[in-house]
């Protein structure tokens, strides 16, 4: 379900992206930074609906308020030459991994439990099979 | 739950998609999209750049003030010896000259006894007139210079005619010269001059002062085989 949203999300987004109108190159630092920010929210999201522990205020204010912070603060390093926007990138970079792992595990851990299940069930109707066998003769 | 994280997708991958836009059709090299360091490392180029230029510059200026001083110099031979031409030219008479002198104009009569004026007649004047300070002569057009022939031809018949410059000369002969005219005049006129002797033998001689004459050049080339 979550999936169908996201990809959904991606398609539509494309497309009117696509058709955008440009914007100067001088505001393209600032676009990628609250980029970063925003994917990792994103990821964020995911993680925290997997864990069952999503909330929407947070979820909001978290994308938006990433995405602001991390522009006003690549404008404050270049007011102060100091590439404060090299921070925000290892910060949220650091946290996709972070949720990207926990997404993976929770899914491997759903797959792996699916095809233990199935096994077991196998293992049972087999057991069913010979007893059933065992009873005619 | 979904449609929110469906939205921010959406936003996600909005924002994404113009940025690629951007980078895609942003020319970085243009000096408008360069960063600053770039722009004082280029700008550091172009100075040093610049440094070379100028110094090449110099280089070339001085070189070139160098070919002036020579052309000046040459110049200033060049016009001497355009000056030296044009004398030699003028003295040589390769050169239409203007200035004072007389014109001496001789008819011959028809008196049958009394002999033609032929070429000795012609050069006893030009002889006079050399004496006299003559700077340049011409008979009938026709220049004397250093190597002008003045003969007769056919001189035992009676169709005799005068020849200078390889060229046939016919009566009546104008003898243009330049020089001081009453110098000139007076070689030829009075006691023993030449143009007496030939009045009194008959000849229609008359001499004109003019104040400004010209005599043409000597139209032939002057060539020379043996000279080394």
């Amino acid at each position: 379900m979550i999936f169908i949203a996201i990809l959904i999300g991606c398609i539509l987004g494309a497309i009117i992206g696509i058709n955008a109108p440009m914007i100067s190159y001088t505001y393209s630092s600032y676009l990628a930074i609250a980029i970063i920010a925003a994917l990792d929210s994103v990821f964020g999201g995911i993680t925290s609906v997997i864990n069952k522990n999503f909330d929407l205020k947070i979820f909001i204010t978290g994308f938006f308020g990433n995405a602001i912070l991390s522009i006003l603060l690549t404008i404050l390093g270049q007011k102060l030459n100091v590439d404060i926007y090299l921070a925000a990138i290892v910060v949220f970079v650091g946290r996709m991994f972070t949720n990207l792992a926990i997404i993976r595990r929770y899914y491997v851990d759903k797959w792996s439990d699916k095809f233990k299940k199935l096994k077991q069930q196998e293992d049972k109707e087999e057991k069913n099979k010979q007893e059933k066998v065992a009873e005619s003769e | 739950m979904t449609i929110t994280i469906g939205i921010a997708c959406f936003v996600l991958v909005l924002v994404m998609f113009m940025q690629f836009k951007i980078v895609n059709e942003t020319d970085i090299t243009s000096i408008e999209n360069m960063r600053e360091t770039e722009l004082r490392t280029e700008l550091a180029n172009w100075k040093s750049r610049y440094d070379d230029t100028n110094a090449q510059y110099e280089e070339v200026q001085s070189t070139i003030e160098e070919y002036k001083k020579t052309k000046e110099s040459n110049e200033e031979t060049e016009k001497l010896v355009d000056d030296e031409l044009a004398t030699v030219n003028m003295n040589l008479g390769k050169t239409d000259v203007e200035g004072e002198g007389i014109i001496v104009t001789l008819r011959e009569t028809d008196n049958e006894e009394i002999s033609q004026i032929n070429a000795d007649d012609l050069l006893v004047i030009v002889n006079a007139l050399k004496l006299a300070g003559a700077e340049a002569i011409s008979i009938n057009d026709e220049r004397i210079i250093n190597m002008t022939d003045i003969v007769n031809i056919d001189a035992n018949t009676d169709n005799l005619f005068v020849r200078i410059n390889g060229q046939r000369i016919l009566a009546p002969y104008i003898i243009k010269a330049i020089g001081n005219q009453s110098y000139l005049e007076s070689a030829l006129v009075g006691k023993g001059g030449y143009v007496d002797e030939l009045r009194t033998i008959g000849h229609d001689v008359t001499i004109e002062k003019k104040d400004k004459m010209t005599i043409l050049k000597y139209d032939d080339e002057i060539t020379t085989k043996y000279i080394q």
